[in-house]
């Protein structure tokens, strides 16, 4: 199994830079996920690992050597594509069989007519179906090795598309939106399938995506990439806890971080509002800062009055909240939205007046969410306490949105 | 009266408009469609139905004063004799005529094929003014080149000769076979070459493994219309062709016209019998002509 290099690979149609100098490193038996927003690159990469595509600049190596000059099949690598991309005129058995047969096939046997023959006598062939017959039943898919791709559901068609993966045994699965075209239920149920598909081949895995809640639940390492360019590095847990900068804070988890303006005054934050926080943990030598919090990290308590102190849990906190110890800062603020999820309360609140900005694009961006365990009866308008975790907040440089460190008072 | 959808009480109401009879105007609606879709059958099948009755009739009868409307059954021995008469070989004109209509067909397809899949997948210098030649060859008319092309085909010995038939029709069929193609393969996504690529299919079998199975219609749609331009080749074989011998059987039916005798029901007769290979040819080839072959590839 390869190790994947990417040397400063850039990409480029046209006048429009895609990717602008990828340098990445791919383990053995990772499951690493490229994450970002549509247009950011990342299918881009994917199809110059496979071969599809050629790097304007730069190049991929597997194992320190360079693979440009290999076509697509010679890389040792399947790709699972977004739309399936699966033969429509054969039948489950013959997609399926496909990689196997072209692996049989001698040059002469890609003749127009001679090679309908060839393919119907290397199909019966024991090692082709028997490794067919087998996929299948890994797939759950033997019922329908007889079908064509059109009488097929989603979710078969997607499993097709794996089980045509699958059946070659490649050294390295591309997967690029496998999920995107399925409904919700059947997307969380494939999930756990690729997942434990994953645990089963003990391969390579390189899966692109801009659900960040695949890349959270299936990865072992995740790549955020954003205008062609890598914005972090790391693990899932990493990624989430200590963004590198603002877009990755924002891109990963839903609702996003919330990012706070404030101004650093000794040891304590003014927001915006005028509002006063205290902050135990701060940047040094910084007056202005983006306070970044959870929407987890935010629960209700608190006398509603800014600046009463640190220390001691308020009421109701978040599920997540004791792990770096409470130190927790409370602040006023007034509900703007309240989307009841079920089992949790998402609360858009505001730190200014209650009348500010009540409607348009304006209350979108000074709204910062909060999650509540459970159901809330909060109304739109209410005034509230809150309870900010600020052992768990991260700041950040608002002019070029990197993580800053934060240092003990 | 319609019920609306949606009112209280009117939850298990039947959908619109299947419930109660039709009214007057919706049945008056019903009818201009067929009524047209009549007048144009008519209008196409009469030359047919003409061609059929005059056949079926004998010479002298023709010019009666109540002339038959209807085929005489038992005259078609008379046009089976028109094949088997020694005089005029029309058996040997039919395989004339099939030899230059299947020769335009394997040539201009198996051109059309790749000109078609370059012009819609590949980048290249100069696509846009080949694409556009390709058309203003169908502005042409073929008259205007009967000279220059019997020019050329005395210095490469195709004149009299089948084969230059061929060339010649292929020359004109090709670029309409190319635009239908080229169509039907931008359709096929691209996705479905790129996987039979990470297959382990070459780059230049894509085409058959995948490419052609899915524009199988089109390629029937384009194979009836090189096979009809190569069929009714009539012009050039007038022009180029000199032996009887030789002659496809348009140009066979057309000397049965004299000076001063013309057999209409012989010439009639030939003319069915012409006709039934491209209908035959055509009948085979149509239940090709379905689309809906790409469904289920991609997406859901």
């Amino acid at each position: 199994m390869p190790r994947i290099r990417f040397d400063s690979i850039t990409k480029s149609f046209g006048a429009t830079e895609v990717l602008k100098g990828i340098d990445a490193e791919v383990d053995e038996n990772e499951f690493l996920v490229l994450l970002g927003p549509s247009g950011c690159g990342k299918s881009t990469l994917l199809r110059i690992i496979a071969g599809l595509a050629a790097p304007t600049s730069g190049s991929v190596r597997f194992d320190g050597e360079s693979i440009e000059h290999l076509e697509p099949h010679e890389r040792g690598v399947a790709f699972v594509f977004q739309s399936y991309a699966l033969y429509p005129h054969m039948t489950v058995r013959g997609n399926i069989a496909f990689p196997l047969i072209m692996e049989l096939f001698k040059w002469y046997h890609h003749t127009p007519i001679v090679n309908g023959f060839v393919k119907r006598v290397l199909a019966r062939r024991p090692e082709v179906a028997d490794k067919v017959a087998a996929v299948a039943e890994t797939l759950e898919l033997t019922d329908y090795l007889d079908r064509r791709p059109k009488a097929l559901s989603g979710g078969q068609r997607q499993r097709v598309a794996v089980a045509r993966a699958l059946v070659r045994e490649p050294a390295v699965y591309l997967l690029d939106e496998p999920l995107s075209n399925l409904d919700a239920k059947l997307r969380t149920q494939m999930r756990t399938e690729i997942a434990s598909l994953y645990q089963t081949v003990e391969k390579t895995f390189i899966y692109v995506t801009h659900d960040q809640i695949e890349a959270m639940t299936m990865g072992t390492r995740i790549i955020v990439m954003n205008d062609g360019e890598i914005q972090q590095s790391g693990t899932p847990q990493e990624i989430y806890d200590y963004p590198a900068n603002t877009f990755v804070a924002r891109f990963i988890g839903s609702p996003p971080m919330n990012l706070i303006p404030a101004t650093i005054a000794g040891s304590t934050l003014r927001l915006r509002s005028g509002i006063v926080i205290d902050a135990p943990t701060r940047p040094a030598d910084r007056p202005e800062v983006l306070l970044g919090l959870r929407p987890e990290n935010i629960s209700l308590g608190g006398d509603g009055h800014g600046g009463a102190g640190a220390g001691g849990g308020g009421a109701g906190d978040g599920p997540r909240g004791p792990a770096e110890g409470e130190n927790r800062a409370q602040a006023g603020a007034f509900v703007r939205v309240v989307e009841h999820l079920g089992a949790e309360t998402l609360v858009g609140f505001s730190f200014g007046s209650a009348d500010d900005d009540t409607i348009g694009a304006g209350i979108a961006r000074r709204l910062y969410y909060m999650k509540i365990p459970g159901t809330s009866s909060l109304a739109p308008g209410a005034e509230i306490g809150l309870s900010l975790n600020m052992a768990r907040a991260r700041w950040f440089d608002p002019d070029d949105g990197l993580r800053i460190p934060a240092a003990d008072a | 009266m319609r019920r609306r959808a949606g009112l209280p009480g009117a939850a298990t109401a039947r959908p619109q408009g299947g419930g109660s009879a039709p009214s007057l105007a919706a049945r008056l609606k019903k009818i201009p469609r067929p009524v047209a879709t009549a007048v144009l059958v008519c209008i196409a099948g009469f030359p047919v139905y003409w061609m059929v009755t005059t056949a079926a009739t004998p010479t002298g009868d023709l010019f009666n004063d109540s002339p038959n409307m209807w085929p005489t059954w038992h005259r078609f021995d008379d046009i089976v004799a028109v094949v088997l008469n020694d005089d005029v070989p029309i058996a040997r004109w039919l395989r004339n005529s099939a030899f230059i209509a299947v020769g335009t067909t394997v040539l201009s397809l198996a051109l059309a094929v790749t000109v078609a899949y370059a012009l819609s997948r590949y980048r290249f210098y100069g696509k846009g003014p080949v694409g556009f030649s390709l058309f203003v060859t169908q502005m042409m008319p073929e008259a205007l080149l009967a000279v220059p092309l019997y020019s050329m085909f005395i210095g490469w010995g195709l004149i009299n000769e089948l084969h230059g038939l061929v060339l010649a029709n292929a020359a004109f069929a090709m670029p309409v076979a190319v635009w239908i193609l080229k169509g039907a393969i931008d359709a096929v996504p691209m996705e479905i070459e790129e996987a039979a690529r990470v297959d382990g299919c070459p780059r230049y079998a894509v085409l058959w493994h995948v490419t052609l199975p899915l524009v199988v219609p089109s390629l029937a749609a384009a194979s009836v219309i090189t096979f009809l331009e190569g069929w009714n080749e009539f012009l050039f074989a007038r022009i180029f062709i000199f032996d009887a011998e030789k002659w496809p059987a348009s140009r066979g039916v057309s000397s049965f016209i004299g000076e001063f005798i013309t057999p209409l029901d012989a010439v009639f007769s030939a003319a069915l019998i012409f006709t039934l290979p491209a209908i035959v040819f055509f009948l085979l080839v149509q239940r090709r002509i379905i689309s809906g072959l790409t469904a289920g590839s991609v997406k859901g």
